[in-house]
């Protein structure tokens, strides 16, 4: 018996082709049957993702197997040049460890995909389409997958610019469910950035914007409060985290306001987001002590570096993954 | 043999310390920081009950005796503290401070191989010196979390965000509140150190010295807290006050 893998990505396939193959959550056990089926072999599992839809088989003759799954699969691929990779016996247990290490994922180390391999597979066990040898392996990965994310930084580290401010803010104020979000500007970035810091347990939100209505719009959006635009210092008392993204041409915080409400916050940590440009915030307000200060240039910055980090760390996950397969593949 | 036992604490710690800054230096975290400190505070138990039995009393009668008792309060607190509130790392910063309490204990000299028994013990001066030195553990780890804060405090001011160090160091705003909860605790013992320290008999005038000069340490970190508690302070002067106010009191009474 040997293992056996199908499958069309975002690097082989756009996504009016990727859509034609993929199957929702609810039906992974069901596809699963129907590839069994297709194919004539004794276990299968699918795994679907907004990404990639994979079939892996076991097999005791993989060209034949890979013949029938073609003719099956390709009424979906019609007016579309051939998106399918194919691997067999160990090329195909190591693509299944860099897929569930994060490794093949669009965004390099994602931990979405672990997850969702390992739902493939439940499903799959599920409606009785895996055995002895698709179980044992797929218990194996899981742990390589599990090594490769724990020994090494593959996964360290936001790679964007909303992660960043939110995992800088876990950093300051660790979980957010005490902390007060403040958004000067109700632009899309601002939005986007308020809305992770939301999405982790932020206790609540406060809009000012320009013109209050677009603020009172986001603020229910965002299921905060809408404060006036000039009134925004009167509200910084309470608040821990600031978001400045304004359209101004000059900036609209200045370090002598923020020094006028220190001793009003009992000189608690202040993280101001500067995500605009030209520059909301004057540099200066850095320099109060519980300040923490970062414009735009120092989040892209950060989340480049977490890129980088993540890149360099593909030779040390290369290096766990053959040092495992030896152990998988014999 | 109570030599043995601070010797053995004393090579833990510094295991603790060395095995936690190595896994750092690899982007990790060392899991087994807490159990190199629980089998460093197992041998300083012995110590103490060896070097008790000795003197017959709670050996604080020496310099080097006060040290290594105040680095097994350390152990105690950050055993008690750090892996309650998951306070990541603390056991690595502690390590080195409890290496060197005791480190300083054996230094050749120091620790009388045969110490004389103490006949007229008092229970005022008994409770006086044990809970004094007690509050004292606690103060020097809210000095370790402060000097945690201070480090972490650089790091996102000068946006140096890379490396273990950064990842697994708790948030600002617990280290602060571990700080200060510390610092309350430590105040708590030593007043009660104080007021037993007042109560006690006093033959000499360096014993009443003694207790002027606790006295002082006493109202600079109620000052501190205070401060924080009405006013409200900055993190990093909240940190540098418990790091300074720490070192200036140990300072001050080993010339005492």
């Amino acid at each position: 018996m040997e293992l056996v893998c199908l499958g069309v990505n975002h690097k082989t396939a756009p996504v009016e082709v990727r859509e034609r193959f993929a199957v929702g959550i609810t039906r992974l056990g069901e596809a699963s049957q129907n590839l069994l089926e297709m194919a004539g072999a004794p276990e299968g599992v699918v795994v679907s993702t907004c990404n990639r839809t994979e079939f892996y088989l076991a097999a005791e003759n993989a060209s034949e197997v890979f013949a029938k799954l073609e003719k099956g699969l390709a009424e979906k691929v019609h007016g579309h040049e051939e998106p399918f990779y194919r691997y067999e016996k160990k090329e195909a247990a190591r693509h299944l460890c860099k897929v569930v290490s994060g490794m093949d994922s669009m965004l390099l180390g994602e931990t979405e995909i672990f997850g969702q391999v390992k739902q493939a597979y439940h499903a799959a066990h599920a409606a009785g389409t895996t055995g002895p040898f698709l179980n044992k392996l797929f218990q194996k990965v899981f742990s390589v997958g599990k090594k490769v994310r724990t020994q090494t930084s593959i996964q360290e580290g936001s790679t964007s610019i909303g992660n960043v401010a939110v995992e800088l803010a876990e950093k300051i104020f660790g979980h957010l469910k005490n902390s007060e979000v403040m958004v000067l500007g109700a632009g899309e970035m601002s939005r986007l950035t308020a809305q992770a810091l939301v999405s982790r347990g932020a206790k609540s939100i406060i809009v000012a914007n320009r013109t209050h209505d677009r603020a009172i719009e986001l603020a229910k959006e965002m299921k905060g409060r809408a404060v006036r635009f000039d009134n925004w210092l009167g509200v910084l008392k309470n608040v821990d985290v600031v978001i400045s993204s304004t359209g101004a041409p000059h900036t609209i915080i200045h370090k002598a306001e923020i020094e006028s409400i220190r001793r009003a916050r009992k000189f608690r940590p202040l993280f101001l987001i500067d995500i605009a440009v030209p520059r909301d915030i004057e540099h200066t307000v850095g320099e109060i002590e519980e300040v923490y200060l970062y414009d735009i240039d120092a989040l892209e910055q950060l989340a480049e570096q977490a890129k980088v980090r993540r890149v360099n760390q593909i030779l040390e996950c290369e290096k766990i993954i053959e040092l495992e397969l030896l152990k998988i593949v014999r | 043999m109570d030599r043995w036992f601070l010797i053995l604490a004393t090579l833990l710690a510094v295991a603790a310390g060395v095995r936690g800054l190595l896994a750092l230096r690899h982007g990790q975290k060392s899991g087994w920081t807490v159990w190199w400190m629980i089998a460093a505070m197992l041998c300083q138990i012995g110590y103490l009950v060896v070097r008790g039995e000795m003197r017959g009393a709670c050996p604080l009668r020496s310099i080097a005796e006060i040290s290594a008792y105040l680095a097994w309060s350390l152990t105690l607190f950050y055993l008690l503290i750090g892996p309650v509130y998951r306070i990541s790392l603390l056991g690595v910063f502690t390590a080195p401070v409890v290496a060197l309490f005791q480190g300083f204990a054996l230094l050749p000299g120091k620790l009388d191989p045969t110490p004389a028994r103490v006949l007229n013990t008092t229970a005022w001066g008994e409770t006086h010196s044990a809970v004094s030195v007690l509050a004292y553990g606690a103060l020097a780890l809210a000095a370790v979390a402060g000097v945690m804060f201070l480090v972490l405090d650089r790091q996102l001011k000068e946006h140096h965000l890379k490396g273990g160090l950064f990842r697994f160091l708790p948030p600002v705003r617990e280290l602060l509140v571990s700080l200060e909860r510390l610092l309350w605790l430590g105040m708590a013992l030593l007043s009660v150190g104080l007021i037993a320290g007042i109560m006690m008999p006093h033959e000499t005038e360096s014993a009443w010295e003694h207790v002027f000069i606790a006295s002082g340490v006493w109202a600079a970190y109620i000052g501190l807290i205070l401060t924080k508690w009405i006013r409200g302070i900055t993190g990093r002067k909240f940190a540098l006050g418990a790091v300074l106010l720490f070192v200036l009191s140990l300072g001050v009474f080993a010339f005492v």
